[in-house]
């Protein structure tokens, strides 16, 4: 193989060199095993003036919104922490007017990443949205938050999308290798998209593996490590969500989030603690134990249940048999050679 | 006489009886996990249950969490991605979906996107997720509203039902015909749409409840159907299944977390 590089670093490093203020900066992952400290990390690092996106925005987005990262937010679902009567950040956030948001469909975000992934300048979507107001009421991308256009070969009125390439994606990921090929399985939603649309990646995984690992699983491989900026080995940097074959969402955490969320001062307790008072995910986790003991965490591990293996082998992986001989011509080295030789082919 | 049931039982099970065998079935969070689940045992086990994150034919054997929560089954038969789950509904290989209601009207068009003004919300609800694309191309969808409430005109109109009723939604040339919602569930009863007019009716009550109950919600004035029949008593099994597959789901999330959290406190004691 290719000589490379490694690109493990720690997740300060990764956020520091990679992520800027302004920057469109997308969420990969998708209710599930969501990059919590790269999310905590971009927070603690203060960068302002982001556009968001994120196809479904958990309490990643709230924690990012209401810590005032934010300018811009694209999505299609929005955590309510405590149902109707409860407040969220992005709540607060539209109602004092310092971030503007626009609404899509689940289909349409993820088609606007998959535009994006590869390289085409628009998408088209499932026409039924232009009788709705999603498609009437649009917020800081105007006329270009859908255009319609006639379909070339059928004459019919066609809802597109722009293609979207946000200038990074933050996503964690059960296992990659430290070149940063990237395994993720589960709920795939549209963590492939998100990530191969950016034009730069930082991956935080569980763990790092061998190299070997990959080669032979490479249906799991969902981010190739040539487009891969950053690798992070992050155990528990997902929680208090869930990273299917490591560990199921810590309720007890998750449900202590949403209800300090629902109010600005709340979440902002919340984060004092948790965010700003822990600087990376060992003091996170040191922390949460001492407070909480270490039986939730314990609780929450996954208990395996494997993939059964796909066979990669073949049948030889040389041209030349176990008596030496070349399998097709039946001939050693030498008296190949040989051949080269009396056929006039060899030059000295 | 069969054992007594909670008004939430009853509702799963409401729900989960529209749920057919050999049926493709898009699951919704929350109370239609539970149905799909009681379906897949007890009517449908041909069933097909699938969600948006891409995950594909599932068993669940835990109530779920979200619609990517592969941690409650022990695998699933296919793994896609988002992007091609939505293509399939467009395709029409969805036969039916099950969504959550902020603001319905009297055609079944949804909001659950904001309560006020959109750009500066009294109250930001969760927004479209799927349902505006599933409601439009599923063969058919299953209103659930537990929370929401009906308006004579949407704060904002997310997903499409009916339009403007009568033939608007076929005409529209925008949906394939004949899709669209076909019931309603709330706690008091079930809706269902008029075939010529698709305005909302009462077709059935639950036990307990009056058609007056009813129409002090509704701000039109709703129509009831010559045969309102009753919400049937569920059946020992029926119940029995729901509460051990989802003991929280037959009290009530409220009667779940006061009881987690007393006993949380008598661990610490």
């Amino acid at each position: 193989m290719t000589l490379q590089k490694s690109k493990v670093m720690s997740v300060k490093e990764a956020v520091s060199q990679f992520v800027s203020d302004g920057d469109e900066l997308v969420i990969g992952n998708y209710t599930v095993g969501s990059c919590a400290d790269l999310v905590y990390e971009v927070v603690r690092q203060g960068r302002k003036g982001l556009t968001l996106y994120s196809q479904s925005g958990i309490f990643d987005i709230e924690v990012l919104v209401g810590a005032g990262c934010a300018e811009k937010l694209v999505t299609t679902y929005v955590l309510r922490p405590a149902g109707r009567r409860g407040g969220s950040a992005v709540e607060r956030a539209l109602q004092d007017g310092s971030m503007q948001m626009e609404d899509y469909t689940n289909f349409q975000y993820n088609a606007r990443l998959t535009a994006g992934m590869h390289g085409f300048s628009f998408m088209q979507v499932l026409e039924g949205a232009m009788a709705t107001d999603l498609f009437r009421k649009r917020s800081f991308l105007g006329d270009d938050k859908y255009r319609v256009i006639e379909c070339p070969y059928t004459g019919k009125n066609i809802l597109t999308v722009p293609a979207a390439n946000p200038d990074v994606c933050i996503v964690h990921v059960q296992r990659c290798d430290k070149f940063g090929n990237a395994q993720y399985w589960g709920a795939l939603g549209s963590v492939a998209a998100a990530a191969l649309a950016s034009k730069r990646i930082i991956v935080s995984c569980e763990e790092i593996v061998d190299h070997d690992i990959i080669q032979s699983s490479p249906h799991l491989t969902i981010i190739p490590a040539y487009r891969v900026n950053a690798v992070c080995e992050v155990p528990w940097g997902a929680h208090p969500t869930e990273v299917l074959g490591y560990y199921n969402v810590d309720q007890f955490m998750y449900g202590l989030f949403v209800t300090m969320d629902a109010t600005a001062d709340g979440l902002k307790t919340w984060m004092d603690e948790w965010v700003y008072g822990c600087e990376d995910r060992i003091a996170y986790i040191d922390h949460y134990v001492k407070k909480f003991g270490s039986r939730n965490l314990e609780n929450i591990r996954c208990k395996p249940y494997y993939s059964a293996p796909a066979n990669y082998g073949s049948a030889f992986t040389t041209r030349w048999d176990n008596e030496g001989k070349e399998r097709a011509m039946g001939l050693t080295l030498t008296e190949f050679e040989q051949v080269l030789k009396e056929r006039g082919l060899l030059y000295e | 006489m069969s054992k007594p049931y909670t008004l939430q039982e009853l509702l799963i099970i409401a729900v989960a009886r529209e749920i057919h065998d050999y049926e493709n079935v898009i699951l919704g969070v929350g109370l239609p996990t539970t149905a799909g689940a009681m379906a897949k045992t007890l009517y449908a086990p041909n069933a097909t249950l699938m969600m948006e994150s891409g995950i594909i034919d599932f068993e669940p054997l835990l109530p779920l969490n979200h619609i990517a929560d592969a941690h409650s089954c022990r695998g699933f038969s296919y793994a896609t991605d988002l992007f091609s789950a939505f293509t399939m509904t467009y395709r029409g290989f969805v036969d039916v979906c099950f969504l959550g209601v902020g603001q319905v009207d009297k055609y079944g068009n949804l909001n659950t996107t904001c309560i006020g003004d959109y750009y500066k919300p009294t109250t930001r609800l969760p927004g479209s997720g799927g349902a505006c694309d599933f409601i439009s191309y599923a063969k058919r969808t299953v209103l659930t509203m537990l929370g929401g409430n009906f308006a004579e005109k949407l704060d904002y109109f997310t997903s499409p039902g009916y339009l403007e009723g009568g033939s608007s939604r076929d005409d529209s040339g925008l949906f394939p015909q004949g899709s669209g919602p076909s019931m309603l569930l709330s706690t008091k009863g079930v809706f269902r749409f008029d075939p010529v007019t698709k305005e909302m009716y009462l077709a059935q009550i639950h036990p307990r409840v009056k058609v007056e109950d009813v129409k002090k919600d509704v701000p039109w004035d709703l129509k009831i159907s010559p045969d309102l029949s009753e919400t049937s008593h569920p059946t020992d099994e029926e119940i029995d299944f729901i509460r051990r597959f989802s003991p929280a789901a037959s009290s009530g999330r409220h009667l779940a977390i006061e009881l987690m959290i007393a006993n949380v406190m008598k661990q610490n004691k």
